[in-house]
């Protein structure tokens, strides 16, 4: 099966500052790819590669099965919305639309169809002749969303999509970009800081920090991957807990707090690095050793924000 | 949801450069300065023309003077008009930030420049149709009006031209708006500087080749050729190289960097 998206070595540097390290990557067809990164990460710069708006200053690519060499033809099956999108003022929404929809090739009618269909689509239907100067910023972007769909695209390209929208807005965008993959069959990278969302969202997850790939694999793989502490709790006898501290309180890979208000409970934090579950399994063997009867055992499970702070952090 | 694009590539229904200028021409005129801009230019030559007017009444104008300069202003404004259009065209867009959108489209980025001077160019037509009926009303009876249209027409299209060509070419390369509108501005001061030399500098052989290789001051100069002296088309035409020359080969030097248009600003969040 083609990649919807695969680069070799791709780089670009400015000047002396290399912005992008050598990005291997293969991103599968109908894949919704969560783009993470903090600020300068290399995010905005790796999606303008392989979007052709910027030159790669190494490496290769193919979106869509083709290579970067064709960079018309590449254009003609991406949808991006890029970073701090600007829109003309004096268009009306479909205006805005039909324009974009016609130099994608479609004619003059066609254009006018698309443009109404994907602004009820995107629940601009009521507000399609206001002008763009009129639209809020959440307005904006899903109009940004709907000029990237004009073209019917096979790939994706949506970069900060939720930047400067409130709770609602974010919503409201997030259900889009799922829809976009589950009813076009279209691939996704969603480049964005709402890790919570990419968890609800995404198939899989990339992190770059300091234009270098710091982890790539499904949200799930990715979180236990990462050298970021996990937590347990467990559940004893409220008259054993003593026991039960000290019997795990041999090693330097467990940090035991009491919980407030639980006699009953102790919250493990197994440091960085350590296998969680390994660990885990080590501390309930030792808990029975030491006679204390385990009532309940609760690993929680690697959150994304905790594996993107320490990767990038670390970085 | 439905797929609406044929993703071979073939040409568009409409050309990119068409539908390019299509747009460009309905921003211009319907949603933006366009009007107001030749508004303001009919009050101006309103102004001169009754000032012209005013001094052919005294004498100190010839009528076909009063044409000519009044054909001049319509040409130098026009200019200038189409001057800023260019200079707008792309880096106004890159400063607007909707510039990326238009370049991740498959629309040659030739069409592109070649669409925005088409709605650069027309400001110039405006600004002709404007100043029509006064040259009409100034040369009326002397017989020098269909000569001095015809020739205003071709001279000043050449210029816009030439014009358009250099506003957009800065406007492709220059980082922002503000300095691309500036390179344009000292631009055409140069040009229509070699106008202020004294009569006596500009009757010697290098006041004469500076006259001759500036396109704008060869163009008016066989407009006052054409209307004042009253010789005929071929007889001067040599004043019309730099024009055509101009008109070719900056339009030409446009189209050449369009296809390194970019947005100029290396960032990478």
């Amino acid at each position: 099966m083609t990649a919807a998206v695969a680069t070799r070595g791709l780089t670009k540097s400015y000047g002396p500052l290399l912005a992008v390290e050598p990005l291997d990557l293969e991103l599968e067809a109908g894949v919704v790819l969560g783009f993470l990164g903090p600020n300068g990460a290399g995010k905005t710069t790796v999606i303008r590669m392989v979007t052709t708006i910027v030159r790669p200053s190494g490496g290769s690519f193919t979106v869509a099965g083709l290579p970067d060499s064709r960079p018309a033809e590449i254009r003609r099956r991406i949808g991006v919305l890029p970073e701090s999108a600007g829109y003309p003022e004096a268009q009306t929404g479909e205006e805005f639309l039909r324009y974009h929809g016609r130099l994608y090739g479609l004619p003059r009618g066609g254009a006018k169809a698309a443009a109404r269909r994907l602004l009820v689509e995107v629940g601009l239907g009521e507000r399609a002749s206001s002008l763009v100067s009129t639209y809020s910023r959440g307005m904006r972007q899903r109009l940004g969303i709907a000029r990237a769909l004009v073209n019917d695209p096979q790939v994706v390209f949506l970069d900060e999509p939720t930047l400067g929208l409130d709770p609602a807005g974010q919503r409201q965008v997030l259900v889009l970009v799922a829809g976009i993959a589950r009813e076009r069959g279209a691939t996704v990278l969603l480049s964005t800081h709402l890790l919570v969302e990419v968890e609800e969202v995404c198939d899989q997850v990339l992190i770059l920090n300091r234009g270098r790939v710091v982890a790539n694999g499904t949200v799930a793989e990715v979180a236990r991957r990462a050298a970021a502490p996990r937590r347990a709790r467990v559940q004893v006898p409220p008259g054993l807990r003593d026991r039960a501290k000290a019997a795990l309180a041999d090693t330097d890979r467990l940090r035991i707090d009491e919980v407030e208000n639980r006699p009953d409970e102790l919250e493990l934090t197994i440091a960085a690095g350590i296998d969680p579950e390994l660990e885990a399994a080590d501390a309930l063997r030792r808990l029975l050793a030491a006679d204390v009867p385990v009532l309940g055992f609760t690993l929680e499970g690697g959150r994304l924000s905790d594996a993107f702070l320490a990767m990038t952090e670390a970085g | 949801m439905t797929a609406a694009v044929d993703h071979t590539p073939g040409r568009p229904a409409t050309p990119a450069w068409l539908v390019v200028a299509e747009q460009e021409l309905r921003d211009l005129w319907l949603a933006g300065r366009g009007l107001s801009l030749t508004l303001a230019f009919s009050v101006l030559l309103s102004v001169t023309t009754y000032l012209v007017a005013t001094n052919r009444g005294l004498n100190f104008l010839e009528q076909r003077e009063a044409v000519n300069l009044t054909l001049q202003i319509a040409v130098a404004v026009g200019a200038l008009l189409v001057l800023l259009g260019g200079g707008d065209a792309i880096s106004g867009e890159r400063e607007r930030g909707t510039l990326e959108t238009i370049l991740l489209t498959p629309a040659p980025r030739r069409a592109l420049v070649v669409g925005k001077a088409v709605a650069a160019f027309s400001l110039w037509l405006a600004a002709f149709a404007v100043s029509v009926p006064y040259v009409w009303f100034i040369g009326r009876g002397v017989g020098v009006v269909g000569v001095a249209l015809v020739s205003g027409f071709i001279v000043g299209g050449l210029l816009a031209l030439f014009l358009a060509g250099l506003g957009l070419f800065v406007s492709a390369l220059a980082g922002s708006n503000r300095l691309s509108l500036s390179i344009g501005l000292f631009a055409l001061l140069a040009l229509f500087a070699p106008t202020q030399m004294p009569t006596a500098a500009q009757h010697g052989w290098a006041g004469d080749l500076l006259l001759r290789i500036d396109p704008l001051t060869s163009g008016l100069h066989y407009l006052g050729k054409l209307i004042v002296d009253a010789h005929s088309a071929g007889a001067d035409a040599s004043w019309l190289i730099a024009p055509v020359v101009a008109a070719l080969l900056v339009p030409a030097l446009a189209l050449g960097v369009s296809g390194r248009l970019s947005l100029r600003r290396p960032e990478h969040a």
